[in-house]
């Protein structure tokens, strides 16, 4: 069947309109006809659960899922399959008992997995401080790479100032 | 105060001052916290969600008396006035449509809104008008500093502040910028600077956010990654990309002028006819031309049309607006011809 607007291309996208008092009315597209109208079906975009499961199928992680499918959360009750199909978590506890499948997740999302932003100020001046020693080691080495060596002693130096007050990488 | 007290004006985002604001349209900080002693909404029960709203509402108009916020719980709350607050940005789709305890806290001049009970307990946020990411982060930051010294929050030093969809742990930071950029839709550079961005990391979405389509030429660009960067370096990969693309639309905008200065003022002059006088007016037909009006503005073709009276009518053409303005409910017939007669009636004519 040929495309109804240009009518040289095969239809490959067939659609079925409902118009007034319950009337049908049928179109058969091209891919091209069908983008210029704006009908054709967009590529889905990807969700958490895809990219989880194409991570767990991928990686090593493969062999351990059949464990992973029997662990819950005993806080909030969630299943890991819940997680998988809804690709959201249940309470802020899971992200320790998911930590297997979420780190891969994260670094392949996020491109990291530690958090170097703002800190709650009950939280304590340490996290804080710990967080902007990963935040200077990650600048040291950035400066280095691109032989940027008096940026390097810079930072280097401010990450010794923070040592020295007794503020190790946890 | 109620939410038709809001139709009375326009968020203070809309009034079209501030820096580059011919093309950026706002700048928005959005924070998604926990609190460490709850669920995440999907596993809260009704009660535990109710408890959520109390808690979360009182603390919301007390620790943040100065910011004024006056607080609408949803839960009793018509589906039309949910989509006003929708439609003016201060609510998401999902909070709109969702169920249960939940509900908005919102200042006078529509700057800061707090949801209750969306995905995560918390979503904040800040928008003001133009290219203003450093203000806008600092006033939501702020927000989040007085509500930490009342509740507890769930975070990990390691992996920040924990929302329920992982691609927000960390910061729980969205920084957007709001651009209109009708130039190069028209010189279909349009797709190449968003591949160009995409690689950056950032995300192209529409009007309305996620998953919605851009309508008006209006685009939303936002950081991708949430987690291993601090807030500043997300404003800065995020503002960093907002220059160069004003400076294209500037261009593209120049180009079509100089090139073909009648193409470009028909398209101009023509939507302001239709937008004149059409008797009926769909809202996707309606943001089209509302978007050559305001670059026909920008670039000087039209003066008698002020560009705040234009920012305002993009959400005032939506439906649930429109609704409220006729003080009646409508179908989409009905909506079409009440649109239709309100911009005539806006722009000057009968």
């Amino acid at each position: 069947m040929r495309c109804q607007i240009c009518k040289k291309k095969v239809a490959t996208v067939h659609l079925t309109d409902l118009v007034a008092d319950g009337e049908k009315r049928e179109l058969h597209l091209c891919e091209e006809c069908a983008q210029e109208k704006g009908v054709a079906l967009k590529a889905q975009e990807t969700t958490v659960a895809d990219i989880l499961s194409a991570i767990l199928s991928s990686s090593q992680l493969a062999k351990q899922r059949s464990e992973f499918a029997k662990v819950s959360c005993p806080a909030c009750g969630i299943s890991y399959s819940d997680f998988l199909s809804s690709g959201r978590l249940g309470c802020g506890n899971d992200y320790n008992v998911f930590d297997k499948a979420l780190t891969p997740f994260l670094e392949k999302v996020q491109g990291s997995s530690r958090h170097t932003g703002k800190v709650p100020s009950r939280v304590g001046e340490d996290v804080v401080k710990t967080n902007e020693l990963v935040r200077l080691r990650q600048e040291l080495r950035q400066a280095v790479e691109k032989e940027q060596y008096e940026r390097a002693a810079q930072v280097r130096d401010r990450i010794q100032a923070l040592e020295r007050k007794g503020y190790a990488d946890k | 105060m109620q939410i038709n007290d809001l139709l009375e004006n326009t968020g203070e985002w809309l009034k079209g001052q501030g820096e580059d604001a011919d093309i950026v349209i706002s700048s928005r900080a959005r924070l998604a916290r926990n609190l460490v002693q709850f669920p995440f909404i999907s596993r809260a029960t009704q009660a535990q969600r109710r408890r959520l709203e109390e808690l979360l509402r009182d603390t919301i108009t007390t620790a943040c008396a100065d910011a004024n916020l006056s607080y609408f719980p949803l839960a009793e709350a018509s589906a039309l006035d949910s989509r006003v607050l929708m439609e003016r940005h201060l609510i998401s789709r999902e909070l709109a449509e969702g169920k249960g305890p939940r509900g908005v806290a919102i200042s006078p001049d529509e700057t800061i809104s707090v949801m209750v009970n969306e995905e995560d307990h918390l979503r904040m946020q800040a928008i003001h008008s133009g290219l203003d990411l450093k203000n806008t982060w600092e006033e939501i930051s702020g927000i989040d500093n007085a509500l930490e010294a009342h509740l507890n929050y769930a975070f990990s030093p390691k992996l920040g502040y924990l929302t329920a969809c992982p691609t927000n742990v960390g910061t729980g930071l969205r920084v957007s910028v709001m651009l209109h950029l009708p130039g190069m839709v028209i010189t279909k550079q349009i797709e190449k600077a968003f591949e160009a961005v995409t690689k950056m990391n950032l995300a192209v979405r529409g009007l309305y956010g996620e998953g919605t389509q851009a309508h008006g030429d209006f685009y939303q660009i936002s950081n991708q990654i949430t987690l291993g960067r601090s807030e500043e370096e997300l404003l800065e990969s995020v503002g960093a990309v907002v220059p160069a693309l004003v400076t294209y639309e500037r261009m593209a905008r120049q180009t079509l002028l100089k090139e073909n200065r009648p193409t470009v003022e028909d398209r101009v002059f023509r939507s302001l006819g239709v937008l004149q006088n059409a008797r009926i007016i769909s809202s996707q037909e309606v943001l089209l031309h509302l978007s050559s009006l305001r670059m026909g503005i920008n670039l000087g073709l039209i003066s008698e049309i002020k560009p705040e009276v234009v920012n305002e009518l993009f959400i005032l053409a939506q439906p649930a607006h429109l609704q409220k303005l006729e003080g009646r409910e409508l179908g989409e017939h009905g909506r079409d011809i009440a649109r239709a007669g309100f911009m005539r009636r806006q722009l000057g004519m009968n």
